[in-house]
């Protein structure tokens, strides 16, 4: 450790000011502030001190998305084995040569198989990310000469776990240099984008690549096998027709994007965000409340034609990305609204935004995505309405 | 004068607005019967494509020449009989907006949820001398966003099918916009649409349609409601609601 | 100011899209084909110059309490025309673009210069102001054009640059370049190349 520290400070004056590697400056401080804790600090008035600064935001959230990470791996594994094992062909390819090579058999009941199928999976694409976006990250950091910060961390972590195992890779790259780039690094980066970077990548690669991102081919990492997930079969049939049980769903042993299928899994994610006091619990809380009412609302009307009327709230809670997106994508800080009377309407109109798309528009199954980039844009608005109304309620008290 | 006295006012407005006129309605006149030319001509391609007897970068004279092939007849949907109407001034797309030409589909006859349609309907007839070669019926339909006008063609036993074609939709490009996608238009060539018992059963399935099903065809991947719509209103066009009158009646002989 | 300046400057220092930002939701309308595009550009350059030109002519004449609608009626009746010999000569094209071609009529650019410029200068800088104007809209939409023709069906004036893979080729379309939002994303990054440029375009930060 000792002779790293001194490697770092040994190289450091080639990248101040009038080094010659001076161009490359927030490359050498990420990498010296990632292993070490600075010794600079701030200078000119500070009005918080606190031990959390962003990249121990971002280390936090990245705990809290472990539960999910493992879900995804066991259960893209365990969706891929539990077709193969029914089929009579065996898969081809350099995923099969290194599972024949560990010993490996296609055996859902397999823990370690299904792992490890699974990160076969999930590891081609979290690289991918990681390079591509981060490849933008240092591209604009170093043009516009600042530091990079973490906020890429997050983000590069949540988008893989939104896409379907089967996604081409270089579909990857391109989504998420658009997320980066439109979403982020365009409106002057990290804490100043207004749009969650994670999820303007996907709703990208959805209306761009609809065919490789949604219908019921992409879900099962196995070559031409077609399964819906349980929303494309409610959206046909109603609840009946969902062909996994409400546990299977809940718990996330049925096809769907990575790492949204576990609802379990999120939930275990929420309770670590709200206890480090870094997720905020209003909003959690409120797109949950508001996706139930309306759901209720909506069941209780009902319809002969739309079978999406008949899904229950507490099935509308399991299927889909609606946990995952509560939990994760609405309570990211940068893009939510600010104030605390805020996050309830934030998470109210999330909640009813995702159940209206999923039940009221024929075309999207799922909602929570566009209901989440919809409140993005709404809660800088919000925030205005609630500071507003303080001003005038103080103004009253004042008066009186 | 000055300019804005109430009377200059006036002498501007009326001076503008008759040479503006003039020059409008001019050029409208003008233009008019070349506008109806290409109108006409532009239906007719649409045909004769989906047909498969001219190809899209056809010049007029082609088309022109291609049509003399073509019969048009304008049939009573409800008795499946020629009325006597003449096809080159009848617009059908019209009459189904005018309420003493149309006819209201009961909900559940309507296949196609085009809620009503015109009481005569065009049917054109491909001829090779005397004979009939292609019989080729407009349909239209609600997809997912819009509604899809196209053409049906049909072999001479009035069951396979040439072609289908959609000259005008408004799906998502894509997913439902592939309607257009020629890969996929093949594979209507040599399907069969009516069953024994005269019922149109020709289905848009969800993912490949095995090798020899002869009344399905591949869905368009992502995009399952658009799909649907295409069932549904190649069905509703051939059913008795419909054509189906008229193809009953002209395989018995009776036309 | 000179001829040459009135007849350039619109390109890309004073571009009625880029820096008035005027005109977009025909930028969004007509752009996902080429073909489309240049015909648009066509017919917005002969209005925005004709009724340049016209106004011009007339400004001294036009009481100033009925200027707006006296521009309006002149703008309608050139759209007018000009739909009436698309559709006449070049009915494909026409026929792609519906209502978009009569919707120049509400486009800012054309009302914004006969206002701005025709109203207080002659006829023939009029005229030029009207062209460079009109070519200030053609460049952003031939950009924007391009871009969506080449990335959403890998063609461009409907020859093959990238055979798409429905058509036996390798290239994968980009659906999103096709559906209107993405000329959103294309005109901002068309305005972002050309602040990076011209940085005196930039506005100070409020």
């Amino acid at each position: 450790m000792k002779k790293l520290q001194h490697l770092l400070e040994s190289q450091e004056h080639h990248f101040v000011n009038g080094g010659k590697l001076e161009k490359f400056y927030p490359i050498y401080e990420m990498l010296d502030t990632f292993v070490f804790t600075p010794s600079d600090v701030s200078k000119g008035s500070v009005h918080v001190r606190d031990a959390i600064d962003l990249k121990r935001t971002m280390i936090t959230v990245v705990v809290a998305l472990a539960p999910c990470i493992l879900m995804a791996l066991y259960n893209t594994g365990y969706q891929a084995n539990k077709v193969i094992a029914s089929m009579v062909t065996t898969p081809t390819g350099w995923r099969s040569d290194i599972m024949l090579a560990l010993g490996l058999a296609y055996n859902p009941t397999d823990i370690i198989s299904n792992f490890v199928h699974g990160l076969l999976y999930f590891l081609p694409i979290f690289l991918t990310t990681q390079i591509a976006g981060g490849a933008c990250e240092v591209i604009f950091a170093t043009v516009r000469k600042h530091e990079i910060n973490e906020g890429f961390l997050v983000t590069g972590m949540l988008y893989p776990l939104t896409l379907p195992a089967t996604i081409p890779l270089w579909q990857v790259a391109v989504g998420i240099i658009f997320g980066v780039v439109i979403g982020k690094e365009v409106f002057g980066g990290t804490g100043k984008n207004f749009l969650n970077p994670a999820l303007t990548a996907r709703a990208f690669l959805y209306f761009a690549y609809p065919a490789q991102i949604s219908g019921d081919k992409v879900w099962t990492a196995v070559d031409g096998y077609s399964g819906a997930t349980a929303l494309g079969q409610a959206a046909l049939g109603g609840v009946e027709k969902i062909s996994f049980s409400w546990w299977d769903s809940f718990i996330g042993l049925v096809p769907g994007s990575m790492g949204e299928t576990s609802t379990l899994a999120a939930l275990i994610g929420a309770v670590i965000l709200i206890a480090s006091g870094i997720g905020s619990w209003r909003i959690i809380v409120s797109v949950f409340a508001s996706a139930a009412f309306f759901a209720f609302i909506l069941n209780t009307i009902g319809s002969e034609t739309n079978m999406m009327f008949s899904v229950t709230p507490a099935w509308h809670m399991v299927i889909g990305g609606l946990a995952f997106g509560a939990v994760f994508m609405a309570t990211d800080p940068v893009s939510a609204s600010m104030t605390n009377l805020g996050h309830w309407w934030y998470g109210a109109l999330i909640g009813f935004m995702t159940i209206l798309v999923r039940v009221i528009n024929p075309a999207f199954p799922e909602g929570i995505m566009l209901a989440i980039l919809f409140a993005n844009c709404f809660a800088p608005l919000i925030d205005y309405f609630v500071v507003q109304g303080n001003i005038k309620r103080r103004a009253e008290r004042v008066k009186a | 004068m000055s300019n804005d006295s109430t009377s200059k006012t006036l002498i501007v407005a009326t001076l503008l607005c008759v040479i503006c006129s003039i020059v409008v309605s001019s050029t409208a006149v003008q233009l008019k019967p070349m506008q109806v030319r290409n109108k006409k001509l532009d239906i007719k391609k649409n045909l004769l494509v989906t047909a498969g007897l001219v190809d899209d970068s056809a010049e007029e004279k082609q088309i022109v020449e291609a049509f003399k092939a073509v019969e048009t007849k304008v049939v009573d949907l409800e008795t499946g009989a020629y009325a006597d109407i003449d096809p080159e001034s009848y617009d059908a797309r019209k009459a189904a907006k005018n309420p003493k030409l149309n006819y209201k589909i009961p909900a559940e006859k309507d296949l196609a949820n085009i809620k009503s349609r015109a009481k005569y309907g065009k049917v054109y007839l491909i001829k090779d001398g005397e004979t009939v070669k292609n019989f080729v019926f407009p349909v239209h339909g609600k997809g997912l966003w819009s509604t899809m006008y196209g053409f049906l063609v049909l072999e001479n036993d009035l069951n396979t099918v040439k072609g289908l074609g959609f000259y005008e939709h408004g799906e998502t490009p894509g997913l439902g916009g592939e309607v257009d996608n020629p890969n996929w238009k093949a594979n209507w060539n040599g399907k069969k649409v009516f069953n024994d018992a005269m019922k149109p059963v020709i289905k848009v399935v969800k993912g490949i349609a095995e090798e020899d099903a002869k009344y399905k065809i591949d869905g368009l991947s992502g995009a399952t409601i658009t799909s649907n719509g295409v069932t549904g209103l190649v069905r509703y066009w051939l059913s008795e609601n419909a054509f189906g009158s008229f193809i009953k009646k002209y395989k018995a002989g009776s036309i | 100011m000179s001829l040459k300046k009135t007849l350039f400057d619109p390109l890309f220092e004073n571009n009625p899209i880029a820096l008035q930002i005027l005109g977009i939701c025909s930028a969004l309308a007509v752009t996902t084909k080429l073909e489309s595009v240049l015909v648009m550009c066509l017919a917005v350059i002969v209005v925005t110059a004709f009724s340049n030109l016209s106004v011009s002519l007339i400004r001294n004449h036009v009481p100033s309490s009925i200027r707006i609608i006296v521009m309006m009626t002149i703008i309608a009746s050139l759209v007018i025309v000009t739909d009436q010999i698309l559709k006449a000569f070049v009915y494909d094209v026409a026929k792609s673009m519906s209502v978009y071609i009569g919707l120049i009529i509400t486009n800012c650019i054309v009302m914004g210069r006969a206002e701005a410029y025709a109203m207080k200068n002659g006829p023939i800088m009029a005229l030029v102001d009207g062209i460079g104007n009109g070519i200030g809209y053609s460049v952003v939409l031939i950009f924007v054009g391009i871009f969506r023709e080449l990335f959403g069906s890998g063609k461009l004036l409907g020859y093959n640059i990238m055979t798409p893979i429905s058509e036996g080729g390798w290239y994968q379309p980009n659906g999103m370049a096709l559906l209107s939002p993405s000329a959103f994303f294309l005109i901002g990054i068309f305005i972002w190349i050309l602040r990076t440029v011209k940085k005196d375009q930039v506005e100070s930060s409020n």
